[in-house]
């Protein structure tokens, strides 16, 4: 009996860490996420001052869960909802705009642009960048009332998607035909996480040398765009452990990266020197070099690879 | 024994060719990965496998001839050789170079009477478009006609005869696939006449980095489905909707799914009334109606060969399932073990 329960644990390695990133990683992060966002919507009061920790410890939670992006957030575009970044043509702002002027209910909120919602639409009325042209405050309860109905909603998704996860190959499963679809959808977050990060959150603001453009960094009014860059690893690399604990190289390669990111000047308009702009290069480099890593020895470890035609299109 | 011989070669060239009818009437073509070995399946509308033929490397997309058993598998770009195999035998019958200095671009179509194969094909060195013509008597080369634009991809015939090219735009290296002139590259569509004639011609002018690359036919409108080369952070339409003599139609999904295509259309099918375009990138396709308004959209990994038959889409997936898409979701009809390729040619 226990031979035979040794075997089937054997055998199915990769079926028990998928299930420990629904339990352990996915649904506790996006629970973690709805409460920091319904105490952000429960304060009283639209005084800057005293919501901004609010809406930190809000981002601060979005952060560990940015990066599934499967399921839950896909449906009704939620995860842009959340966070629409980037936002290069300013969508954001000039439909908030127009909502200064007539503020929507929380539940109308709903249906307005992604883009004027979510955590960088609180932003902007949280760190203003000009002077506002009406009384923000009506807006500002509707932003994070809305923030809190759609992190509220997320996270009571994860219940049902998570149980699909868990159920992958089961006969009556339509989402994950066979077990290792499941550790795959994971295996291929993990991947686009660490490109995303590199390319965007990294990379938008790191420009060319010649030109950096701190300016375009993701949170940048709040301060918050290296922050996010250390929490966004920090997030990857618990999905990485959590999918395969024994993975030595990974470790170390998202160690080395986190060290570089704990190095780094916390306010990132100084890459206008470029000193600090290589530093952030160095840890883009280390990012990538981290996907290589973990692509190469969680791949095999989980018998999964990315998908065979998202990777190679024509 | 050299009579023997002899006779038995005259026998084989004499024999009648097998058509499709004879081999289990197949609906799709696939191309895909089993293990390590490149294959070629003929599927049947519930999406098992009838027949598969090896392929001696990567396949793209293929053709296949209306009337007999006989498929012609492309390699993916930039190909120096395209396949014509006996679907019957899993023989090779015939291997098709392009003249010097030309390469094949992935796709290919036959005339409606099975006489003619048409070939999307670059200049090696400049990526300026060509159609190759090749008579499928004995498959030699015959012609071929500039497609007006740079790197065509996929081509379509029209049930008259006229050939709508879906040139990309991009140039790229003859060697490594680099893409080289995306500042400033410039996608068209083209209709040619049964002759090679330009008929009629579309750009994109305020979408130059949008390629267009795939190509199906929707009632009297070309559909065709775009790939994004510009800043992944702008949202922009994966499917427009031609009809010849009018202005493109862009068809953008609802806001808060624009980025769910990733901005990268692997595949395109038409039936009378939808249009579904499919992304692997983004693990999703989704349904237009005909006049282009966003029906629905559905996820699923990996998601690329797409056809219809019959007013039903089938969807192939890189994990091997093959499966049915309506307005209401994905259905799965079979599995098997191969990765399913880009694309599913459908017959007839």
């Amino acid at each position: 009996m226990r031979v035979a329960l040794l075997a089937l644990l054997l055998a199915t390695p990769a079926l028990a860490d998928t299930a420990a990133v629904v339990t352990d990683h996915a649904r506790p992060g996006f629970a973690a996420f709805a409460e920091a966002a319904q105490s952000l919507a429960d304060l009283d009061t639209c005084d800057p001052a005293t919501l901004r920790p609010a809406f930190h410890a809000a981002y601060d939670a979005w952060m560990a869960v940015d990066h599934l992006r499967l399921g839950p957030a896909e449906e009704d575009g939620r995860g842009l909802a959340v966070l629409f970044w980037p936002d290069p043509k300013g969508a954001g702002w000039k439909a908030q705009r127009a909502l200064l002027a007539a503020p929507p209910t929380a539940e109308a909120m709903a249906q307005q642009s992604v883009a004027a919602r979510g955590l960088p639409a609180l932003e902007r009325l949280l760190y203003p960048a000009e002077t506002l042209p009406t009384d923000p405050c009506p807006l500002i309860r509707a932003t994070a009332d809305d923030l809190a109905a759609t992190a509220s909603r997320l996270a009571a998704d994860w219940g049902p998607f998570g149980a699909l996860m868990l159920g992958a190959g089961a006969p009556d499963n339509p989402r994950f035909l066979k077990p290792d679809e499941a550790t795959q959808a994971l295996f291929t977050q993990l991947a686009t996480g660490l490109e995303a990060l590199a390319d965007r959150r990294i990379g938008r603001p790191l420009a060319s040398l010649d030109k950096p453009r701190p300016d375009l960094a993701e949170a940048h009014a709040s301060g918050r765009s290296i922050r996010n860059i250390a929490l966004s690893l920090a997030a990857l690399k618990q999905l990485a452990l959590t999918l395969n604990p024994d993975s030595p190289r990974s470790l170390a390669a998202f160690d080395q990266a986190l060290a570089l990111a704990q190095g780094l000047d916390p306010d990132i308009d100084r890459i206008a020197d470029p000193q600090a702009w290589l530093k952030l290069e160095i840890l883009q480099q280390a990012v990538r070099q981290t996907r290589d890593t973990v692509l190469a020895e969680l791949g095999p470890a989980l018998g999964v690879e990315l998908g065979f035609n998202a990777q190679d299109g024509d | 024994m050299r009579r023997r011989a002899f006779l038995a070669t005259l026998a084989a060239s004499l024999a009648p060719r097998l058509t499709w009818a004879d081999i289990g009437a197949p609906a799709f073509l696939a191309a895909g990965k089993a293990g390590e070995a490149y294959v070629l399946h003929g599927l049947s509308a519930a999406g098992t496998s009838l027949f598969r033929v090896a392929l001696p490397g990567r396949g793209h997309a293929a053709a296949a001839h209306p009337v007999r058993a006989e498929a012609v598998a492309f390699a993916r770009r930039p190909g120096t050789f395209a396949l014509v195999i006996d679907c019957a035998t899993g023989t090779t019958r015939h291997r098709l170079t392009p003249p010097d200095g030309m390469q094949f671009n992935g796709h290919g179509a036959f005339s409606a009477d099975g006489t003619l194969l048409m070939t999307s094909e670059v200049v090696a060195e400049t990526s300026e478009g060509r159609i190759g013509l090749w008579n499928t008597q004995g498959y030699t080369r015959l012609t071929d006609w500039p497609s007006h634009g740079i790197g065509p991809h996929e081509i379509r015939r029209l049930p008259d005869g006229r050939l709508a090219v879906a040139n990309g735009g991009i140039r790229t290296d003859p060697v490594d696939r680099t893409k080289l002139n995306i500042p400033d590259m410039a996608p068209n569509l083209t209709l040619l006449a049964e002759d090679g004639a330009l008929l009629d011609q579309i750009d994109l002018p305020d979408l130059r980095q949008n390629s267009i690359r795939h190509l199906a036919l929707s009632g009297s409108a070309i559909a065709f489905a775009m790939q994004w080369e510009g800043d992944p952070a702008e949202p922009v339409p994966q499917l427009g909707l031609w009809t010849p003599g009018t202005a493109p139609l862009l068809c953008a999904p609802p806001e808060a799914e624009a980025f769910t295509m990733q901005g990268y259309a692997g595949s395109i099918a038409a039936t009378r009334d939808r249009v579904l375009i499919t992304s692997p990138k983004g693990g999703a396709l989704m349904l237009f109606d005909a006049k282009g308004r966003h029906i629905a959209t559905h996820h699923r990994a990996d998601l690329c060969g797409a056809a219809s038959t019959e007013g039903t889409f089938t969807v192939t997936d890189g994990s091997g399932a093959v499966w049915t898409a309506d307005d209401t979701g994905l259905t799965p009809l079979a599995r098997a073990d191969t990765r399913w390729d880009n694309h599913l040619v459908a017959l007839g």
